[in-house]
């Protein structure tokens, strides 16, 4: 796309972004503590018919075929309204996984589904805490009929509220197996615990599970290499609904640091917090400064280990940016941003949930450290 | 037999520090509830009930009131030890206005008459008190307070909203800050006012903290009579009794052993996850337990100055500012430390051991606000001990 085409373009996604979370009500993410429904389902179709759950598939799937550069700009834009639908799990993650899969009608069933909102699939790969590597699992998938009898669990499954099924990494005599493992399968059991903003993650335990060949989505160096990208794009997109919780998190504070009166004076002009919100607001510049151009170098499709190093860069520096940010909204706001009315509250919580998922600053930084620095260094 | 009179037979001043030290560690181990022992939130007044009636029983409820009034009349160095042993073992915060706040304000400012009406209700839990001092446009400047009284007749007529009261859902009696006197400057015109919770036009709605929990609330008051023997010090006093109490009380919340819960988490976090052969985890666990310790340093130099009597000024600002802010970090390192986990809201079982994540990240953040926010502890630091220039 020439770059006029793509600045309109990305414009026209941004406004329909904009309007949609005009719309939003945080009412919905503060019953979320009392509910299940981070995922409702009428939401989730309405974002299929702007198009958004398929900014990334290809076109032959239903899709728009774009880059993360315009998904980005959607998660950013939904994250700054708090909606808590899996966007990044099921449009990034699980949709990236899918469109590398050469079981044509497999895809084109649970892509094609995805893109149009009536087939939510959860990605299940990790198994154990602060682990990026795909190949740190041990889940068995064992030969059975023509397919795999599989066995093991998986943890930190986002999105998988109302999902339909799992796609599932496994260990097997020929490498990795990427599996499709409706929610129903006989053996497959979930369970739910609760996020710091509410949404949850699921526990997947599976007990001599059966797959049948048809649900086999990639095997071997591919479906290794499929996932980790995936799992470094879906990185990438996180870091970008971070900027959007940071940036709407610093907006309602300084909103406040202009209004809120103590000792005769706005509190916005004790150049103690005002060098804080600067501080922050530097943050939040380079945040966004990382964002833009590691999403540009993921987009070029450059080697593993220079996607992974993108990755990490906007990972690292968005979680703890957004925690920073969120954190210190609630001290500028004093007792009322300590109590569960106060919006911020709702930031703070979210940029738990999202700094923790497929990696923290800190996971992400040994990551870097490993590939960027340690090895170079030998 | 009347509690305070069996107290009032130990001379515990006159006993051996470590014998001291021994009989509190005993009766603490022994006694206090099993199933609140470091709990990493404060008590409800429920929960606390049977342990204050067995320090009561003990005459042990008021370590700070003289032995006269019910109290263990502690000098500093035997009271330090008295928190000391009430942290080691893990000992809950109760709904305790009354002892740390009522009591030594009537004993110090209050009259005889309100002394025997009040100070044995609280030492028989018959009265629960809480702290009306904020409201909704009077916080760090607290002296810009507006809920007014006006003498009428026998009573002054209160009118006015409180705000971030905590516990007053459960307190039967709330002491309030109000302006009494509109002419002068700000902090001239306040009086201090004791009030039954059940006074009517007194309604209170309760407010749920960032954690989902009914921790505080906003209390209005409409045309609310307390008697005028319910004026405690002086009219127009209530700055100086407001200000004059926080004295070495301000020690307690200094100390290092207030986040050793949120340590433990992070100790049995550690062995459960194996982060002790992350040297990128040693470092920022070790750095943080040394700052534990340097706080530690820091605390026993304002502890040794109590005990010698000496007046604490305003440079003890320095140690609330350093120990919340290292409560915070320990906090978020337990998040950080716990990766995925690091955003679970309910306790984890790791390594066949329940650890609670999330519950110190929450009960940390209010530290750096409440009782003067770090901010304003700078502020104090930066005026009085450095004397920068306005
Ligand atoms: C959990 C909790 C329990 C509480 N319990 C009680 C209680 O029982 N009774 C009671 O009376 N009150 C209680 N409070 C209220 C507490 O005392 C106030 O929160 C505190 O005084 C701060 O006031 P504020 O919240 O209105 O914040 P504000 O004063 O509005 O401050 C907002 C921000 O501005 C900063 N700020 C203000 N002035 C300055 C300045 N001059 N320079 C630099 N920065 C500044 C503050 O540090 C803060 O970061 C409680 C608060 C909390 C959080």
């Amino acid at each position: 796309m020439a770059q006029a085409d793509l600045n309109e373009h990305r414009s026209m996604l941004s406004n329909s972004v904009t309007n949609f979370a005009r719309g939003v009500d945080l009412a919905r993410v503060r019953k979320l503590r009392d509910t299940n429904a981070e995922c409702d389902r009428a939401v989730w179709t309405q974002m299929a018919e702007l198009g958004w759950l398929g900014v990334l598939a290809p076109e032959a799937c239903g899709g728009m075929g774009l880059k993360l550069g315009d998904m980005a700009i959607v998660a950013q834009g939904l994250a700054r309204a708090l909606v808590p639908e899996p966007l990044t799990a099921a449009a990034v993650l699980a949709a990236r996984v899918l469109a590398d899969s050469n079981n044509d009608t497999l895809k084109s069933k649970l892509l094609e589904g995805l893109v149009s909102g009536e087939m939510l699939p959860a990605v299940a790969w990790q198994e154990e805490a602060g682990s990026l590597d795909v190949n740190n699992i041990n889940v068995q998938a064992t030969p059975a009929g023509d397919g795999f009898r599989v066995n093991g669990s998986k943890r930190f499954i986002m999105g998988a509220t109302s999902a339909e099924g799992f796609i599932v990494s496994a260990k097997s005599a020929h490498g990795m197996q990427l599996l499709w493992i409706p929610r129903d399968t006989a053996g497959a059991t979930v369970q739910f615990d609760r996020l710091a903003d509410n949404r949850q993650a699921a526990t997947l335990t599976l007990a001599n599970v059966s797959v049948p060949k048809t649900h086999i989505i990639n095997s071997g160096d591919i479906a290794a290499g499929s996932l980790a990208r995936a799992i470094d794009h879906a990185s990438a997109i996180i870091g970008a609904e971070l900027c959007g919780i940071m940036s709407r998190s610093l907006e309602i504070t300084l909103e406040y640091l202009k209004t809120r009166v103590q000792f005769g004076k706005a509190i916005g002009s004790f150049q103690a917090l005002q060098h804080r919100a600067v501080d922050l607001y530097i943050q939040q510049e380079l945040s966004s400064a990382v964002l833009g151009d590691c999403l540009a170098v993921l987009d070029g499709e450059p080697d593993a280990k220079t996607r992974s190093a993108a990755a990490s860069r906007i990972k690292a520096r968005c979680a703890d940016a957004a925690l920073l940010i969120t954190r210190q909204s609630i001290q500028m706001h004093g007792a009322i941003g300590y109590t569960e009315d106060c919006d911020v509250g709702l930031y703070v919580k979210r940029a738990m949930t999202l700094a923790a998922w497929l990696g923290n600053g800190h996971t992400h930084r040994r990551r870097y450290a490993k590939t960027e620095i340690l090895e170079g260094a030998l | 037999m009347n509690a305070a009179a069996t107290a009032a037979k130990v001379d515990y001043n006159a006993m051996d520090d470590e014998a001291f030290r021994r009989e509190a560690r005993a009766f603490f181990e022994n006694e206090y509830p099993e199933n609140l022992r470091f709990l990493p939130r404060r008590l409800s007044w429920v929960e606390s009930k049977p342990w204050w009636l067995s320090l009561s029983k003990k005459g042990w409820l008021a370590p700070n009131w003289p032995v006269e009034h019910g109290g263990m009349g502690l000098e500093p160095g035997k009271l330090i030890i008295y928190w000391e042993e009430t942290e080691r073992a893990g000992i809950g915060r109760m709904p305790d206005q009354g002892v740390t706040m009522v009591g030594p304000t009537l004993i110090r400012f209050g009259n005889e008459a309100q002394r025997a009406q009040y100070l044995p209700k609280i030492l028989s839990g018959d009265n629960v008190w809480c702290q009306g001092y904020s409201e909704p446009n009077a916080g760090s400047d607290l002296a810009s307070l507006r809920t007014e009284a006006v003498l009428d007749g026998d009573h002054y007529v209160i009118n006015g909203s409180k705000i971030w009261t905590s516990m007053a859902h459960h307190a039967t009696n709330i002491y309030v800050l109000v302006r009494t006197d509109k002419a002068v400057k700000q902090q001239r015109g306040i009086s201090f006012l004791l009030v039954d919770m059940k006074t009517p036009g007194i309604t209170f709605r309760t407010i749920r903290n960032i954690a989902g929990h009914e921790e505080f609330c906003q209390v209005f008051f409409d045309n609310v009579c307390t008697h005028k023997d319910n004026l405690v010090g002086k009219l127009n006093e209530g700055w100086t009794i407001a200000k004059g109490l926080l004295t070495f009380e301000r020690l307690n919340i200094g100390s290092p052993r207030r986040p050793l819960q949120a340590f433990e988490q992070l100790d049995t976090l550690a062995r459960a996850q194996k982060l002790f052969d992350d040297p990128g985890f040693v470092d920022r666990y070790t750095q943080l337990k040394m700052d534990l310790n340097d706080l530690g340093s820091l605390y026993q130099r304002y502890v040794d100055k109590a005990r010698r009597s000496e007046a604490l000024g305003p440079d003890i600002s320095m140690l609330k500012v350093f120990a919340m802010d290292t409560y915070q970090k320990l906090a978020e390192l337990l998040l950080e430390a716990g990766a995925e986990y690091g955003a679970y809201a309910d306790e984890v079982m790791l390594a066949d051991e329940k650890i609670d994540l999330m519950t110190p990240f929450y009960t940390s953040r209010p530290g750096t606000i409440y009782g003067g926010s770090n901010e304003i502890q700078r502020n104090i630091l930066s005026k009085y001990v450095l004397q920068l220039p306005n």
